[in-house]
């Protein structure tokens, strides 16, 4: 089983990395959510005075910053948006690890796997492991990507903190990964599992408080954002990066765990069992 | 003689997909080191057959047994002793062939220098050894099919499955893939093929099955299946379709019920073309005539005689010279 999954992943690695354009494009997408988006809404600069007398001018200026502190716990939008992109790239990264496996089953290689002895579990396995990989990967260029365009790390930064902002991502897409590997086992067509992800994908991100504070939000969405894993990750991300406060954070692990490990379980059962039935 | 022994034993084997009976109660048994040849159209089953041997399709009904294991209730311990080559080419373009290799043979247990040891003689016995390291994208078409024939010989198989190894190849590409299947022959291994191609059920098999709407319609050696037409069959394409009818039944008036009409060609049947030449050819002289062609008995014949209807007239019907178009164009 071990050697199963170990060469099955490695198999999912090689082939990723001998796609070199791959590489590159699946970080265009996430630098220009932080360069453009990021960069371009800055609620402070939005807001600053100008042809104001000097004597208020510094009252606005404080004014202002008091109520993004309030609204975003920083005085940075882009430190509050880039912290979030963490998280939305981990699930993103996650539904196409997931995804890529319509591909695989169009090609045939999936049943050329299943002809041989290879443990049903491991041949998922591997599609979870292969894609945490990756994006342990990115994330760790992605978080230097963002130190260089200037997010405000909390003061006293710790290896910890970074290594916990590492794991509540992962958590995220393991969750992620098993439920849109499930649904890639069960669908044959590219176009239809295009259409699913698209009708899941950006729901989850905007109903999430990964882009803006739940407390902005209408009453409906913040319900339903709170029982979105994505949610819990970036609000423990931000507390880890940021300093952010977060109301409960062991609560928010557990959550999000919970979530995670079901839907990683609902995910396996699953694939095997459409592996099986054929 | 020597006791021969039963490497694969089907009973009833069916699957229905709803309405639609893809395979239906197929019964035939393959002897031990032989290779066995599943023959018939595109969609007749031939496929389907195969993914329920290989343990991927659920049979609706029946079973199957290759060396003693069923393949329903024992699946693990079938998929241990077969190699599959699926229709599909399924090796990773991004990686070499080597790689792909050594994938499989670790998925079947090997560790180590033995699944290397392995990969290089599956690479050499498929004669790839030296693109081994090339990135199977730079692969011809040929070398892609001996490829996933490696990828399903590493574990050294008791039984091979060869699902339509050479579709699409050129002509000398064939021959050295039938070449490598008759050695794989020589090692022992039992090998069931399917194919469209009669030339390859014909010039590999020990014995044939041609299957048609998922059933089998016959079943022997070549040599008996030929032995099921008596005589030669004569192909008159004429210039004018409308002449057609006119044709026939000039040719029905000396030997009744020989000529039939299919598409567009006019089918003779007879125990001796030699003797019914010189009076077709009084008949025809005042036809524009395209071709005439005399045809020994062949499989492909057997196929028609069986089922009224042409083996490969899902590629490009009747017409044959369409049909070679088809497969040159697919030669590269």
């Amino acid at each position: 089983m071990i050697q199963e999954v170990y060469t099955l992943t490695i198999r999912e690695l090689k082939k990723w990395l001998s796609r070199r354009g791959t590489f590159v494009v699946s970080l265009i997408t996430p630098l220009f959510w932080l360069g453009l988006f990021g960069k371009s809404l800055n609620f402070a600069q939005m807001f600053a005075p100008t042809n104001i007398p000097p004597q208020y001018s510094s009252l606005i200026s404080k004014y202002v910053d008091q109520q993004l502190l309030n609204l975003f716990g920083t005085t940075s939008y882009f430190t509050y948006l880039a912290s979030g992109m963490l998280v939305v790239f981990g699930f993103f990264q996650s539904v196409f690890g997931g995804t890529n496996l319509v591909f695989e089953k169009r090609l045939g290689y999936l049943n050329r796997l299943l002809m041989t002895p290879t443990p049903r579990s491991g041949i998922f396995l591997s599609k979870v492991f292969g894609t945490l990989i990756r994006i342990l990967f990115y994330e760790t260029v992605l978080i230097l990507i963002a130190w260089g365009l200037g997010i405000k790390f909390k003061p006293g930064l710790t290896v910890v903190n970074i290594l916990l902002a590492g794991i509540a991502i992962i958590f995220v897409a393991i969750g992620f990964v098993s439920i849109f590997a499930a649904i890639a086992f069960n669908v044959d067509n590219v176009e239809i599992m295009f259409a699913i992800v698209n009708l899941i994908n950006l729901p989850l991100m905007f109903a999430s408080s990964a882009l803006f504070p739940l407390k902005q939000m209408p009453s409906w969405l913040q319900e339903v954002a709170k029982f979105n894993p994505i949610t819990y990750a970036a609000d423990i991300v931000r507390y880890n990066l940021v300093g952010t406060p977060i109301s409960n954070y062991l609560l928010s692990w557990i959550i999000l765990i919970v979530i995670s490990i079901t839907l990683f379980v609902i995910g396996m059962l699953v694939s095997i069992n459409a592996m099986e039935k054929a | 003689m020597k006791q021969m022994e039963t490497a694969i034993e089907v009973k009833d084997l069916t699957k229905k997909y709803g309405n639609f009976v893809a395979v239906d109660h197929i019964n035939f048994t393959i002897n031990k080191g032989e290779i066995f040849s599943l023959l018939g159209p595109n969609g007749a089953g031939k496929t389907t057959t195969i993914g329920m041997l290989s343990t991927i399709k659920r049979p609706t009904e029946g079973d199957a047994y290759i060396l003693g294991y069923s393949i329903v209730k024992q699946k693990y311990y079938v998929r241990k002793i077969i190699g599959v080559s699926p229709q599909d080419l399924t090796a990773d373009d991004e990686l070499s062939g080597y790689e792909n290799v050594l994938i499989m043979a670790k998925l079947f247990g090997y560790k180590g220098k033995e699944a290397e040891d392995r990969s290089e003689w599956a690479l050499k016995f498929m004669d790839l050894w030296d693109s081994a390291f090339r990135r199977v994208r730079e692969y011809s078409g040929g070398m892609r099919r001996r490829l996933e024939i490696a990828m399903s010989i590493v574990h050294n198989p008791s039984v091979i499955f060869l699902d339509e190894p050479t579709v699409g190849l050129d002509v000398q590409s064939r021959r050295h893939i039938w070449e490598l299947v008759r050695e794989l022959k020589k090692n022992g291994t039992t090998v069931l093929l399917t194919t469209h191609y009669m030339e390859e059920a014909e010039a590999l098999s020990d014995r044939v099955a041609i299957i048609d709407h998922g059933k089998i319609i016959a079943i022997g050696t070549p040599d008996e299946l030929k032995a099921k037409i008596k005589g030669d069959r004569i192909y008159i394409l004429v210039k004018e379709n409308d002449q057609l009818n006119e044709i026939i039944n000039k040719i029905n008036d000396i030997i009744p019920n020989s000529a039939i009409k299919i598409d567009n060609q006019i089918l003779v049947k007879t125990e001796s073309s030699s003797e019914l030449l010189p009076q077709l050819i009084k008949i025809l002289s005042g036809y524009d005539v395209v071709e005439l062609k005399v045809v020994k008995p062949n499989l492909e014949e057997v196929f028609l005689e069986l089922t009224g209807r042409e083996l490969r007239e899902e590629e490009g019907g009747f017409d044959r010279f369409k049909y070679m178009r088809v497969t040159r164009g697919a030669r590269r």
